[in-house]
């Protein structure tokens, strides 16, 4: 645990500066097919500082908590800024200030499980996997934790102080069918503890059962046919398009750095239906799955509207982006770990719920797929985007038919959101990865099930 | 407790005090310089310091790692309190064990400070370069740091290695626009003990540069065939990952490997010889020993074709009865072949060159598909024209059979060294 109040160390600033302590702690637990194959306790804090001298930035963190490494990485990180200033000499002008405080703790208040209940919660659920379903190679269960624990203070006066924690169940089926092997995956959980989120084991065991239908089925399955078709984006897919396709190309650092999207500012990018928002911490009147309050550069959080009802309205910004662009910061710059700097990264990226039924939106396809899972996702700063699909279904007539087989979707998305023509009015947010830029971070995705032409990889 | 030495030997004795059977200790100093480039500007210098401490107890064949960053006897003693809980509340494994004993040794790579100076103006002449020479090209990010790191192992069976490297890095990032239209962005990286030349002399750095104005105008890939693909280095880096993916504890030990079966057999065409060689004078960013305690070697994986070994640590070894690797994979090299690159091309009537690919994780029976990046067609023996929205599917079991040719140059990364590979029978189709 950290210091809450670190405001004692503001008379040791000089020049703009950022003092973040932060500690990271992270617990992970591997069953494969019986065995504990990993089990693992990790935590990670220190302190760092960022300093900002007319247009260049010194930072410098060190692991060891105390007074005298909080004076050497404020003094490393302003020697670190003037070196640069010295030889740049970009003289911008300061900042714009931005002034955020808030005091946020996530920790359960539920007893704690330990490390031996934590074990036995997993083993439960793989033995039940493994007395189930005989015809399976492998079962994996895999728990991971992630409490993210940060005090930051700024020159400015902002302060603030939050414990975020993420937990996540993963399971995963694989099996043999005609001498080829198939997987599929499933994630369980997202914001708050174990103790919050997990009670007992019997409760998986429907979803794992679904999981093992659905896998059957891909083994059953077909290859979807290449080429452009009619599909409906499960909730998790829309999730994943909001995040890759479209959030990082309206990342402003990104945008700065040569994206598309740069060219379509207050310009349809999207059916108008479409409105996109990158949530800070609440959507709906809901807490999301990473609530951001107050940013790492001292911002308060606020939501960025990305699209509205189709119109490309703003890029996601931290102070230096905002100024470069001439409008407000909007506290989405966030940092990994405490040896890290600050970011522009997303929080919880979703579309709006529509107004359309899912069932509905299967009934009005002919020929076409329902993409439900996603193994990965990339995206490029013409928007391009490819998506590894790993579970899905055809539709013929209106219904679901056979499993498909592994394959990947890939499409322009400024073009492709053009073509969403029904949006479900429910929704559900996944935040089982983690983000890649510069340093990795946990984010919420989102979404609603859109139906849309998407281009389908086939075999 | 006065060196580093003395405190992880603290750490095991203590492990061994507190009920452990066997113990392990893994300590890592870090001190890292960076100068970032951003949007084409020199914005940020970063000095960190970053320590870790990895704890291994073996208690009745059960394990518990816990991982630290503080090097204070209260948070040491703390640590290893909880790493003894954490293997006591385990389930017995026999796999689970540490390396036997071997001769101590201390090794040393490259230089020990950084010259931040030189690394200065090694990237401030890069940006000037970039911007002179291909002006409709954008560094989105760029990247040139040192890092100097210390790691001590030792166990409970008498394993005491210390390794010391300094290493510098360098990463570019980068895209082209003209007007409204912007390319494909692209990237390479490379890692070398001495800033000794012009950054944008390593690797496949300039190439790319190159390369990425030419993709602002694109292509579609006319039809759809069933051919020849040249993997370019940038691009077999993703390749050799998903194949040797195969061959490690998690494949292996869950039986979800195609190759599960394959030791001493025919896996891929004659021509294919690919080395993990963290030993190598050749590999820049080596490594001297492995994460479980053994000392690394040099090996190859597969031979003219022929797989010679997995990818297994220990655990995994004594949980499948497969054999140890020597070391724990990475550092690869392809051996390179007879032809030139020009040749390749020429041999082509329609084709692609892959440069950089985007795809799904392929399957566990080997299938992939994505699309392929900052590529262009391959028309009558030329290159000649940048593609767009175009998709590649195939399978990896297969492809590595499929091999056609293998070029005589290559790229040094400092980390890997790849040629450029001609493979058939890879689905290619334009939108």
């Amino acid at each position: 645990m950290i210091e809450k109040d670190i405001s004692k160390y503001k008379k040791m600033f000089s020049e703009y500066t950022e003092l973040r302590i932060q500690e990271n702690r992270n617990c992970a637990i591997a069953v494969v097919n019986g065995d504990i194959m990993g089990n693992n306790r990790s935590s990670e804090s220190g302190v760092s500082a960022r300093v900002y001298k007319k247009g260049v930035w010194g930072f410098s963190s060190n692991p060891t908590i105390s007074d005298e490494t909080v004076q050497t990485v404020i003094k490393a990180a302003t020697e670190n800024a003037l070196y640069l200033n010295d030889r740049e000499r970009r003289d911008k002008p300061p900042l714009p200030v931005s002034i955020g405080t808030a005091e946020k703790d996530f920790m359960t208040d539920k007893k704690r499980k330990t490390q031996k209940e934590m074990i036995d919660f997993l083993k439960e659920i793989n033995a039940y996997i493994g007395r189930t379903y005989n015809d399976l190679t492998a079962r994996t269960t895999v728990y991971r934790c992630l409490e993210m624990e940060k005090a930051l203070l700024t020159s400015e006066g902002s302060h603030a102080y939050s414990m975020v924690p993420r937990s996540i169940i993963y399971t995963s089926l694989s099996l043999t069918k005609d001498g080829q092997p198939f997987e599929l995956y499933e994630v369980f959980g997202g914001f708050g503890q174990f103790e919050d989120l997990f009670i007992k084991p019997e409760d998986f065991y429907e979803k794992i059962d679904t999981q093992y239908e659905h896998l059957k089925k891909k083994s059953e399955g077909v290859y979807a046919k290449a080429g452009l078709a009619d599909c409906i984006f499960g909730t998790d897919l829309a999730g994943i398009l909001s995040h890759e396709a479209i959030g990082h190309t309206v990342e402003a650092d990104i945008v700065q750095g040569g994206s598309i999207a740069a060219n379509y500012l207050n310009k349809e990018v999207a059916n108008p239906n479409i409105t996109m928002i990158d949530y800070a911490h609440t959507a709906m009147g809901k807490l999301c799955p990473i609530p951001v309050f107050v940013d790492d550069e001292g911002t308060k959080a606020e939501d960025a509207v990305l699209i509205e009802n189709g119109i490309l309205k703003t890029f996601m910004h931290n102070k230096e982006s905002a100024q470069h662009f001439g409008v407000k910061p909007t506290g989405n710059a966030r940092a990994y770990t405490y040896s890290d700097e600050p970011i522009i990264r997303m929080r919880n990226t979703a579309i709006v719920p529509g107004k359309d039924k899912l069932s509905d939106m299967i009934a009005s396809i002919d020929d076409g797929y329902y993409l439900m899972q996603a193994s990965n996702g990339q995206a490029d700063s013409t928007s391009e985007f490819m998506f590894g699909i790993v579970k899905g279904y055809e539709i013929k007539n209106g219904k679901l038919g056979k499993g498909i087989k592994d394959t990947t979707i890939s499409g322009v998305a400024f073009e492709m959101l053009k073509t969403i023509s029904m949006i479900s009015d429910d929704m559900s947010w996944s935040c089982g990865g983690m983000c890649g830029k510069k340093q990795l971070i946990p984010v919420g995705m989102g979404g609603p099930a859109v139906k849309c032409k998407v281009n389908i990889g086939g075999k | 407790m006065k060196t580093d030495r003395e405190l992880v030997k603290y750490c095991i004795e203590r492990m061994l005090q507190k009920g452990a059977k066997k113990a392990q200790c893994y300590l890592k100093f870090n001190k890292k310089h960076e100068l970032n480039v951003d949007a084409g500007e020199m914005t940020l210098l970063r000095t960190t310091f970053d320590t870790s401490i990895l704890f291994k107890a073996i208690i009745n064949d059960q394990k518990g790692d816990l991982k630290i960053n503080k090097m204070d006897k209260d948070s040491l003693d703390s640590a290893i309190d909880q790493v003894i809980e954490l293997a006591q509340s385990s389930r017995p494994d026999k796999a689970n064990d540490i390396a036997d004993k071997q001769l101590p040794k201390e090794f040393t790579a490259g230089r020990e400070e950084a010259d931040l100076d030189v690394m200065y103006d090694r990237l401030h002449d890069f940006v000037l370069y970039e911007k002179e020479h291909y002006p409709q090209t954008m560094i989105e990010q760029s990247i040139v740091d040192f890092t100097q790191s210390n790691i001590i192992i030792q166990n409970s069976n008498g394993v005491d290695f210390a390794g010391n490297r300094g290493l510098y890095s360098f990463s570019v990032m980068f895209t082209s626009k003209e007007g409204e239209k912007a390319s494909s962005f692209n990237y390479s990286g490379c890692s070398m003990k001495e800033l000794d030349k012009p950054l944008h002399e390593y690797s496949s750095i300039d190439m790319l540069l190159k390369q990425s104005s030419e993709q602002i105008h694109t292509s579609a890939f006319p039809g759809k065939i069933v051919g020849d693909v040249i993997i370019t280095p940038d691009c077999l880096s993703s390749f050799i990952y998903y194949v040797t993916a195969y061959l490690y504890d998690y494949a292996l030990i869950s039986g979800s490997s195609i190759y599960k079966d394959k030791l001493n057999e025919k896996i891929a065409h004659e021509t294919l010889t690919l080395h993990s060689d963290p030993r190598s004078p050749e590999i820049a960013k080596n490594y001297f020993f492995t994460r479980d305690g053994f000392e690394a070697q040099n090996m190859t994986i597969i031979d003219k074709g022929v797989l010679k070994s997995f990818l297994l640590s220990q655990y995994g070894a004594n949980k499948t009865g497969k054999p140890k690797a020597v070391n724990s994979g990475g550092c690869y090299i392809v051996e390179p072949g007879t032809a030139a690159f020009e040749e390749m091309v020429s041999s082509i009537d329609k084709g692609l060159l892959l440069c950089r690919f985007s795809g799904g994780n392929p399957s566990d029976n080997g299938d992939f598909s994505g699309v392929a990046k900052n590529s262009y067609l391959i028309e009558n023996g030329k290159i000649t024209k940048a593609v767009n929205e175009t998709m590649i599917a195939g399978n990896l079991a297969e492809m590595i059979k499929n091999i056609v040719n293998i070029s005589k140059e290559r790229i040094d990364y400092g980390s890997e060294i790849y040629p450029w590979i001609q493979v058939k029978g890879i689905t290619v189709s334009g939108k």
